[in-house]
């Protein structure tokens, strides 16, 4: 066992609150982890030494920032936590009707048994820091849209890492039947410090969600977490997940099928700077028959730069008329550059229609130079070249303030990468 | 315009250039024959500005500007064009994006304003109808599933849309039929202006039927050894390079 984990358990044992039990559950499982990881399959490309030999810390330092970047005229419900706290005043909130939002640390006896009897439910217990969120979890949102309701205005949920320690939170979201609504979860940092953001959603029938969770995390913050989805009966999922890479990143994806005739949709993109990692792990599980996944993940890796990409669909034996196609694409920088890209289907239903496909392809010198011949800039024909593939998904994105932004922050990025 | 004193450029340090000297002033067609390996692309490819084509000696100027010190697409700024023997396919590029953005980049450098998606559109919808290409070229990716004389037609439409100074035409004519090779000099020709210059660098002297050259050089082993008018490319045509020795004379066999 790490120090780091050692720690962990320690530090959870003295929380001495209405989760208790919950944590404890967690402490059963992370107690039997035989860390170093390296041999686990599921950390075979994404070493942990950086976290191995920290401390933890959940107190929230002076210097943490304390407001998230503005996204072009995007009007949301915003609520910012920097580091643990909850710099929103989730009480003074005008809401919508229809919608409710819970601060875990201010729930009532009563929230408290529904969030209980939730968390846990949507995310698998096979992620190792899932299990440490759950153990360690300072706080968290607590969102039930009501049956039949449609929020317009997108919900933000945005994490400033915490300057040098650790940040461990929880979104819970309830979409009832026939509801409508739109969230984001962005996370930012650079400075040293760890982050698992765990978000679990449950998707009632012909519920539909409009969903992003971009992982800008860069440099020195450290970010492990995940999004987990169940999806009932006619319910729409549509996801964007971006990922920046840091020292060390990782998303765990996972989509549960519990209803017939559900769909997901899930676009991925990473873009990595010099020496960055990011790791993307998305599992679907089609349980039931009738259901159609559409994924895609694209990414361009910069030079020194180590991107991991495992998408997994699941197809049970009952789970007849499935439709699903993941796609994974990669553009290498530089001969340094690495990618680990691994599409895996694995299918016991025999009536189904299934694709998967990876392709890593490097920058076309005769392409760029037939570009700079005709007076476009390095910078400009790289963009011609490289980022198109990108922008497509960018494109798809339904709602125009973000995808304006998200575009704006994805071209500087790569206009500011160095092609080798 | 154009000058050349005694350039020597090496690929992967094997010298292809060896000491050469042109002058080409506005308004001048100047063609350049030679047998294979003379160094007639390498000379493209070395004004140009080519990653990997490394200049050891001489110098070469375009109106007055050093053009070995620019980077590749200052010296298209400069008015340096080069339309290519293999024109390059580069699928999701649309052609119309790639040939907007090199336009109005172009404008740019000149301080004009960039043009209107509609503005464009017209011009090049004018010059695609001028080299014969369908309009829903301009949608395809750059080059995409061209066939050979379609790249160079393309060729011949950016350079009609860049307005350049000097024009480098590398083997325009190769693997084009009689009708292409028409539509490609017919493309040319409407160019000339007596201000704006060629070189046109071919194999044989077909092309120079209908592109009329002021001056007809032959480049063997990295120099000019020969320099004429029309008159020239008909010998060639002829009795071919033996003038120039046994060596050159297999090489083109």
């Amino acid at each position: 066992m790490s120090q780091w984990l050692s720690e962990v358990i320690a530090t959870a044992q003295t929380h001495q609150d209405w989760l208790a039990p919950h944590r404890q559950a967690a402490l059963a499982e992370l107690e039997k982890v035989r860390w170093p990881l390296r041999k686990v399959e599921d950390w075979r490309f994404t070493p942990l030494i950086p976290v191995e030999k920290r401390s933890v810390s959940l107190a929230t330092p002076e210097n943490t920032e304390s407001s998230a970047p503005k996204i072009g005229e995007l009007s949301a419900i915003e609520l910012v936590f920097s580091g643990n706290e909850l710099l929103t005043d989730v009480s003074a909130l005008s809401l919508p009707e229809g919608l409710q939002i819970v601060r875990f640390s201010t729930a009532t006896a009563e929230q408290q048994q529904e969030i209980e009897s939730l968390l846990s439910d949507v995310k698998p217990a096979k992620h190792l820091f899932g299990q440490v969120n759950d153990a360690l979890l300072a706080d968290g949102l607590y969102i039930r849209v009501a049956a039949g309701k449609t929020i317009d205005t997108p919900i933000r949920i945005s994490q400033l890492a915490s300057n040098e320690g650790d940040q461990h939170l929880r979104v819970l979201m309830q979409v009832e039947a026939g509801a409508r609504a739109t969230v984001l979860e962005d996370g930012y940092g650079d400075a040293s410090s760890v982050n698992t953001a765990f978000s679990e959603y449950v998707l009632h029938s012909e519920a539909h969600l409009e969903h992003y969770r971009f992982a800008m995390f860069t440099q020195q913050a450290m970010h492990v977490g995940g999004c987990h989805f169940k999806v009932a009966e006619k319910a729409r999922l549509n996801s964007t997940l971006v990922g920046y890479g840091s020292q060390l990143s990782r998303l765990d994806v996972d989509v549960i099928y519990t209803g017939e005739f559900a769909n997901a949709n899930i676009n991925a993109i990473y873009l990595l700077a010099e020496g960055e990692l990011f790791d993307l792990h998305t599992t679907i599980e089609h349980a039931v028959p009738n259901c159609t996944t559409e994924e895609n993940a694209r990414g361009i890796v910069g030079d020194r730069a180590k991107a991991v990409f495992n998408g997994r669909i699941h197809i049970h034996r009952d789970a007849q008329k499935t439709l699903a196609e993941l796609n994974n694409r990669n553009l290498l920088l530089s001969r340094r550059a690495v990618i680990n890209t691994k599409p895996e289907l694995e299918i016991y239903a025999d009536d189904v229609k299934c694709a998967h496909g990876a392709t890593v392809a490097e920058i076309d010198d005769t392409a760029l130079y037939y570009l700079l011949t005709r007076g476009i800039t390095r910078s400009q024909a790289l963009i011609m070249l490289n980022f198109g593939f990108i922008q497509e998904l960018i494109n798809q994105i339904p709602n125009e303030d973000i995808a304006g932004w998200l575009l704006a922050q994805l071209h500087d990025r790569f206009v500011g990468m160095e092609v080798k | 315009m154009l000058s050349i004193d005694n350039l020597h450029a090496s690929v992967e340090d094997k010298t292809i250039i060896k000491g050469l000297n042109l002058e080409v002033k506005p308004g001048e067609v100047h063609a350049i024959m030679g047998p294979n390996g003379a160094g007639k692309s390498t000379l493209g490819y070395v004004l140009s500005g080519r990653e990997g084509y490394e200049v050891n000696e001489g110098a070469a100027t375009l109106n007055g500007k050093d053009l070995l010190d620019l980077e590749v697409e200052e010296r298209a700024r400069e008015g340096l064009f080069l339309a290519f023997q293999y024109p390059v396919e580069i699928p999701g590029v649309s052609n119309m994006e790639f040939l907007k953005e090199s336009v109005n980049a172009l404008r740019e450098h000149r301080g004009e304003e960039p043009l209107t998606a509609a503005e464009f559109l017209k011009k090049a919808k004018a010059a695609c109808k001028q080299v014969n290409l369908p309009l829903d070229f301009l949608k395809r990716g750059v080059n995409e599933g061209f066939s050979g004389g379609e790249k160079k037609r393309n060729e011949i439409m950016q350079m009609i849309l860049l307005e350049p100074s000097l024009c480098i035409l590398d083997e325009s004519d190769s693997g084009l039929d009689v009708d292409a090779l028409q539509v490609v000099a017919d493309g040319v020709n409407s160019q000339r202006d007596g201000q704006r210059s060629f070189i046109v660098v071919t194999h044989y002297q077909r092309l120079l039927d209908y592109i009329k050259p002021d001056f007809v050089h032959i480049l063997a082993d990295g120099k000019i050894v020969k320099s004429g008018d029309a008159s020239l490319a008909l010998e060639v045509e002829k009795s071919g390079y033996a003038f120039l020795g046994k060596a050159y004379e297999e090489a083109d066999a």
